[in-house]
C-alpha cells in the first residue's frame, strides 16, 4: 500500500515537471515582438553608438531588435521601411536622413499602426512619429559661438564646415553659432561649405579652405567626424597650433583630442541617453501607453578641456 | 460617324480636363509670394507673443527676494521650488521679478542688491548682447511639440532676443544710475550653478528705475 502511494507521488511529480518543462519551452520558442532601429548612417561613429545602443535596449526590454542602415540615403531609407512594415515589427527608432524627405517613410509606417520614435535628427513634422527625442543644437552652437569668440577674439577670418543641408541639424547649429558669431562684425567668415557630416569629406574642404585662405584662426564643424577631418587638414598643413577647431557631437575621439589640447571644445548631445529613451517609449507604446510629447528637446553640453574629464563614452561619466 | 465619336471623344476628354487640370501654371512671382505667405514669421511672432502673451504673463514670475534667500541656504530647494527644467539636462530657468537698488553699472550688466541692507550683486541685468533661449524657454508659454519645423522654434528665441536688445535696453541703460530703486522682471538660465547662482544673470523683459 505504502509503495502505491509513493509510485503515485513519483508520477504526479514527474507529470508536473514534464509539464513545466513544456511550459517554459513554449515560452521560449514563442517569437519576441521585434523592434527596427533605422539609423542614417553607419559610417559614423556616433551614429554606430546611437544604432547599437538602441539594439540593446531594445534586446534588455524583451525584444528582438535589428539596425537597419539607410547609408544617408532617402531611398535606401524607403526600402528599409517597406521591408519593417512587410516583416511584422512591432515599432522603428528612427533617426531620420532627411528632415521633409523621411516624412513619407514615417507617414507610411503609421498608417499600418507601427509607432516610428524619431532619435537626433527630426522630421519637419508634428503628426507623423509618435515621439521625436532630438537634440538641442540651436543651444548647444549658442554656447559654442560664446566659446568661440572668446577663443578665437572679436576679430579675424574664419571657416564653417555644414553637414549634409537637407538635414535640419545642420542649419539649427550653423544659426546657433551664427546668432553669436555675426554680432561681432570684425569676424568675417571667408568659407562656408558642406563636409556632409563626413571626415575625409571634412579633410578634404579644409585642404580646400586652407590653400584659399591661409590666414584663418578659426574653424566651426557642424559635427566631430568634420572636427577630426579639418584637424587632420590642419596638421598636414603645419596650423594646427595657429588655427581653433571646434566640433559638435561628443564623439569620443574629439573628447580625447580636447583633453590632449588639439580641439578646442564639442557639444556633447548624449546619444546613448537618447537611444536608451526611444527604446523605452517603443516599450511603453507596445504595452499601451499613447500620450507622448511630440518632440523632447535634449540639452547639449558645452565639452572644453577645463571639464572635458567629466565627460567619455559618449556622455557623462 | 466616325468623325462625330471622335469629336465627342475631344470634347469629354477637353471637358474632364478643363475641370480637373493636370497642371497649373503659376508665374514665378506668385510662387514666391505663395512661398512667403507660408513662411513662418519669427519677427511678427515674436512681436505679438511678447504683448499678447509674455507680458501679461509676468505677474506669474517668481519673487526675486524669496528665490535669492532660499538659493543662498538650499540651492536645490530653490530649483525644485521655482524653476522651469529644460528636458532633463543640467540647465534650468527661473522667471523672476523683483525690487532692488543699483550698485554696479558696466558695459554689459547691471548689478542690484534685492536683499534689504544688502550691498552684494544678486542680480545681474543682462544690458550687453542678449544670446540663448532664456526669453523662449523660462517662461514656458512655448512648446517645441507645436513647431514642424525647429528651425522657426529656435528663430523664435532670436527674435525675443532683438525685441530686448532694441525695446528695452537702451531705455535701461540711459535711466540707470547707481543708487537708484529699479524693479525688475526678467528670464534666467542657469548653466551652470557654480557661476550662474550668484548673481542671478537676468534677461529684462521689463524694467522702471525709480
Amino acid at each position: 500500500m505504502k509503495t502505491n502511494w509513493l509510485k503515485l507521488a513519483l508520477a504526479v511529480l514527474l507529470v508536473t515537471a514534464a509539464m513545466l518543462f513544456t511550459q517554459t519551452s513554449a515560452a521560449q520558442s514563442a517569437p519576441k515582438d521585434k523592434i527596427a532601429v533605422v539609423v542614417s548612417t553607419l559610417n559614423n561613429p556616433w551614429f554606430v553608438v546611437l544604432g547599437e545602443t538602441a539594439k540593446a535596449r531594445a534586446i534588455e526590454l524583451g525584444y528582438d531588435a535589428t539596425i537597419f542602415d539607410s547609408q544617408n540615403d532617402t531611398a535606401k531609407e524607403a526600402a528599409n521601411f517597406e521591408n519593417i512594415i512587410a516583416s511584422g515589427y512591432k515599432a522603428i527608432l528612427f533617426n531620420p536622413t532627411d528632415a521633409n524627405g523621411s516624412i513619407a517613410n514615417v507617414l507610411k509606417a503609421k498608417a499600418v499602426g507601427i509607432p516610428v520614435f524619431c532619435i537626433d535628427r527630426e522630421i519637419n513634422s508634428t503628426n507623423a512619429a509618435t515621439a521625436q527625442m532630438l537634440s538641442d543644437s540651436y543651444s548647444g552652437c549658442v554656447k559654442l559661438g560664446q566659446l568661440f569668440v572668446k577663443t578665437v577674439g572679436k576679430e579675424g577670418e574664419y571657416a564653417e564646415l555644414l553637414g549634409i543641408v537637407g538635414d535640419n541639424n545642420t542649419w539649427n547649429r550653423s544659426k546657433g553659432f551664427h546668432s553669436v558669431v555675426d554680432r561681432y562684425p570684425g569676424l568675417k567668415m571667408v568659407a562656408q561649405q558642406s563636409g556632409e557630416f563626413d571626415r575625409a569629406k571634412g579633410l578634404e574642404v579644409m585642404e580646400s579652405i586652407l590653400q584659399a585662405h591661409p590666414n584663418i584662426k578659426g574653424v566651426f564643424c557642424g559635427n566631430d567626424s568634420m572636427a577630426m577631418g579639418a584637424y587632420q587638414a590642419l596638421v598636414a598643413a603645419g596650423k594646427d597650433k595657429d588655427v581653433k577647431v571646434f566640433g559638435f557631437d561628443g564623439a569620443d575621439d574629439v573628447v580625447k583630442s580636447i583633453a590632449e589640447g588639439k580641439i578646442v571644445a564639442t557639444g556633447m548631445q548624449f546619444p546613448k541617453k537618447m537611444a536608451q529613451q526611444s527604446a523605452e517609449f517603443a516599450d511603453e507604446y507596445i504595452k499601451g501607453k499613447r500620450d507622448f510629447a511630440q518632440k523632447i528637446a535634449v540639452p547639449v553640453e558645452v565639452v572644453t578641456k577645463e571639464n572635458v574629464g567629466k565627460y567619455g563614452d559618449y556622455g557623462k561619466k | 460617324m466616325r468623325a462625330v465619336r471622335w469629336f465627342i471623344a475631344i470634347v469629354v476628354i477637353a471637358g474632364v480636363c478643363w475641370l480637373f487640370p493636370l497642371f497649373h501654371v503659376v508665374t514665378l512671382k506668385t510662387a514666391a509670394a505663395e512661398k512667403a505667405a507660408v513662411t513662418f514669421n519669427a519677427t511678427l511672432f515674436a512681436e505679438t507673443l511678447w504683448t499678447n502673451q509674455l507680458v501679461p504673463a509676468l505677474p506669474k514670475c517668481s519673487p526675486a527676494e524669496a528665490l535669492i534667500a532660499l538659493i543662498q541656504t538650499d540651492p536645490a530647494a530653490a530649483k525644485k521650488k521655482y524653476s522651469r527644467g529644460a528636458g532633463g539636462g543640467d540647465s534650468y530657468f527661473y522667471f523672476v521679478a523683483g525690487t532692488g537698488r543699483i550698485i554696479a553699472i558696466s558695459d554689459d550688466e547691471i548689478s542690484i542688491a534685492v536683499t534689504a541692507g544688502s550691498t552684494n550683486a544678486e542680480i545681474s541685468l543682462q544690458t550687453g548682447l542678449i544670446f540663448g533661449n532664456a526669453l523662449r524657454d523660462g517662461t514656458g508659454l512655448l512648446s517645441p511639440s507645436d513647431y514642424p519645423n525647429s528651425q522657426d522654434f529656435n528663430d523664435i528665441s532670436a527674435a525675443l532676443n532683438h525685441i530686448v536688445e532694441t525695446g528695452v535696453l537702451p531705455k535701461l541703460r540711459e535711466q540707470a544710475k547707481v543708487g537708484a530703486k529699479i524693479s525688475f522682471a526678467g528670464c534666467v538660465e542657469v548653466d551652470d550653478e557654480s557661476s550662474g547662482l550668484r548673481p542671478l544673470k537676468v534677461i529684462p523683459i521689463q524694467t522702471e528705475v525709480q
